[in-house]
């Protein structure tokens, strides 16, 4: 009975470091690189990055994951929801949120946010602690970013930001508006802007960058949040015959300044930064009065449109995804985000951060909005009007119900139309 | 022109808003912090009834009405009723519910800009030069016939005459047999579902979004405050002050300051007259 028994005893055992052994082995291969994402989940520019985000961690995985020094591990995706959108929420729940998911989630790697500049540049220094590469593809239009990693390079370097800021914003716009003065002549602006922070230096960029090429720009018009009757603002803006209309807002009454601008039939051609029109629902929820407006989607991709062979693909995917079409600007550069790491980490042979680090300043991958490649010093991405040299923006019309890419020349796909009240 | 033509919207417009804030704090003395939070939901609600349950748009109107009155009563019989007469407990649960159920809608995914209702009068007319949307001028109009039907309901009504008793004197009201939990409960559907017809009318000219809760109810109680609380025809003098301050505001000054011009008054009224223009309250304190 002894003898048997302890022989029992023995074989558990084995059997017991024999599977303790295999799962080990199992795990180790398995194990996932877990992404990072603090996103403010219940805004466009929180979701659209989830979504874009998600959408690359499935398709790499079904294709096998990731090349890391010759084993293939999937990526997982550990989202936060950092609410640093939402009016009246401290920057320090953003960073409490992006430190959960570094000694939580234990991320190897932050992809998205914080999506509000004050919480990104306020997070530099927690990823700086904790040297975690990461790569911010949403939100934070503030050009102090990547000015930041260049000034204190060592400190910042885990810093890189695939999406487009503010300064390359109203240079392209600039180009723009140029080619439509070209065009048809028009040369006096009226600007609307919301009252926050980005509007309001992007209405003063503007202002200033117009004024010093000779255009005709009124005092710039700044509305509170929440403001639901423009008409007084389009009023002086016929009553001072200003062909072009200069918004930048995000906040969704913006959607009340178009129906009235129709019903105005105002004489200027309404464009800008518009967030509520950088979704495909745009159209239904003004019942069709924001046709004509011109809105930059900063990143191409985030409207179907043939920039590179991969744009279109990713559209559809995306479609076939989530049900529809690209919306907001951190969509597609949230998908390009995740290849571009995935690019990196191959080309490293590690995830460790260093490594990372220098294999993403030498990528050079032709991605959907055009060759995806970042500045060694700032780590930001590389801007172009071309597809072939740089990252491009997507500045679209609304044509019948649709968001028709007219700017830049290289990849426009339709002429800007003016509404019939102005022919 | 354009200032009175638009001021004379948008005080009415404000005015709707309010009134049923207004309702409920004259009833029974309680301040609705969810007020701004029934206003969204019942603009969701016709949403649903519109696109998920396929219902005809009156039809939806309707349902979203008496459902967001339904929720009010409810919230007023399950919660308020209980902490009657603790007034920082009531203040703090209808502020707690409100915050509740905009962040549930929110969760539930009440996001982005893409709800709307659609219009019920579409195009536009011109008075004096100015193209006004027949939507402000339905509303126009629509708020004119609220404060119309709301002053027969009070005169004419033993249930409005009731309301109006409790109003004026409770302790006499409840002398007289009237019931005030019964007229307070009465009085938070009422509330509940001017609001809901107030978001029906005006929710059209923009989208549905959680955030436009908060702006309703600031609103709300810069109208009360300034008009006088309880103050049933205070709170439409008030949105008539605060409507054409704001366009005074735009047109002279700046259109940045248009908000504030409404928490000003608030701050100027509680110097000067903490009662409101026809508001009672400190006299009734003087006198006891």
């Amino acid at each position: 009975m002894r003898k048997g028994f302890g022989k029992t005893v023995w074989t558990v055992l084995f059997l017991a470091l024999c599977l303790g052994g295999l799962s080990g082995v199992a795990a180790a291969a398995e194990q996932p690189i877990v992404i990072g994402a603090p996103l403010a989940t219940a805004f466009l520019y929180g979701w659209d990055a989830e979504r874009g985000i998600k959408l690359a961690v499935e398709e790499i995985n079904a294709a096998g994951g990731v090349n890391v020094g010759g084993k293939k591990r999937p990526f997982a995706v550990e989202v936060i929801d950092t609410r640093d959108l939402e009016p009246g929420v401290p920057v320090s729940e953003a960073l409490l949120g992006v430190e959960k998911l570094i000694l939580e989630k234990k991320a190897d790697f932050i992809v998205g946010g914080p999506v509000r500049s004050e919480a990104a540049l306020a997070a530099m220094d927690l990823l700086s602690k904790y040297k975690k590469v990461s790569i911010l593809t949403t939100g934070v239009l503030t050009p102090v970013y990547h000015k930041k990693v260049e000034g204190n390079y060592d400190k910042y370097k885990y810093c890189f930001r695939i999406t487009s800021h503010v300064g390359v914003m109203a240079n392209e716009f600039i180009a723009f508006l140029e080619e439509i003065k070209k065009g048809y002549g028009f040369n006096k602006v009226y600007i609307m802007v919301q009252d926050v922070e980005h509007a309001r230096k992007g209405g003063e960029v503007m202002k200033k960058m117009l004024t010093d090429r000779g255009w005709d720009v009124a005092d710039m018009k700044i509305y509170p949040t929440g403001t639901t009757d423009f008409s007084v603002g389009l009023r002086d803006a016929a009553q001072e015959k200003r062909n072009l209309l200069f918004l930048w807002m995000d906040m969704p009454e913006s959607s009340i300044l178009l129906k009235q601008w129709t019903t105005m039939k105002l004489k200027a051609l309404p464009m800008g930064f518009v967030s509520a029109a950088e979704q495909p629902g745009f159209w239904k929820a003004t019942e069709g009065e924001g046709e004509y407006l011109i809105v930059n989607l900063v990143n191409g991709g985030n409207a179907p449109a043939t920039i590179t062979p991969w744009t279109m693909k990713f559209a559809k995917a995306y479609e076939k995804r989530w049900g529809l079409e690209p919306e907001g600007y951190g969509t597609s550069s949230s998908y390009m985000a995740v290849y571009t790491l995935k690019e990196a980490i191959e080309k490293a042979g590690s995830i460790d951060s260093d490594a990372v680090i220098t294999a993403l300043e030498n990528v050079n991958l032709m991605g959907v909005y055009g060759k995806i490649s970042f500045d060694k010093k700032s780590h930001q991405v590389i801007p172009s009007l071309d597809p072939a040299e740089g990252a491009v923006t997507s500045i679209v019309q609304w044509q019948k119900g649709k968001r028709v890419q007219v700017f830049p020349p290289k990849t426009a796909e339709g002429k800007t139309l003016l509404p019939p009240w102005m022919k | 022109m354009e200032i009175l033509l638009f001021g004379i919207i948008n005080s009415v417009t404000l005015s709707l808003t309010a009134l049923g804030f207004t309702l409920v704090y004259s009833i029974s003395r309680l301040p609705n912090f969810a007020h701004g939070a029934l206003y969204v939901t019942s603009g969701y609600i016709v949403w649903l009834c519109v696109n998920t349950l396929g219902l005809n748009y009156l039809l939806g109107i309707v349902v979203g009405i008496v459902a967001t009155a339904i929720i009010g009563a409810l919230m007023y019989r399950l919660i308020i009723l209980r902490i009657r007469g603790m007034q920082i407990s009531e203040i703090i649960a209808t502020y707690a519910i409100g915050l509740a159920i905009i962040e549930g809608l929110r969760w539930g995914g009440l996001r982005g800009s893409t709800f709307t209702l659609p219009s019920f009068l579409a195009g536009s007319i011109e008075i004096g030069g100015i193209a006004v949307d027949n939507q402000r001028l339905f509303v126009l109009g629509s708020g004119v016939a609220v404060f119309a039907a709301l002053g027969l309901f009070v005169k004419f009504t033993k249930t409005g005459l009731a309301l109006k008793a409790i109003a004026q004197d409770e302790r006499a009201a409840m002398m007289l047999g009237i019931d005030s939990d019964r007229k307070a409960l009465v009085s938070f559907a009422l509330g509940s579902g001017l609001s809901a017809f107030a978001a029906v009318l005006i929710l059209p000219l923009g989208s549905i979004v959680v955030e436009t809760g908060y702006n309703v109810l600031i609103y709300s109680i810069a109208v009360s405050i300034i008009g006088g609380l309880g103050s049933w025809g205070g709170a439409i003098v008030a949105s008539f002050l605060i409507g054409f301050a704001q366009i005074l505001t735009e047109v002279f000054l700046s259109t940045q300051y248009q908000m504030v011009i409404s928490l000003l008054a608030i701050i100027v009224t509680l110097l000067l007259k903490p009662s409101g223009i026809f508001g009672k309250q400190k006299e009734l304190d003087d006198r006891v």
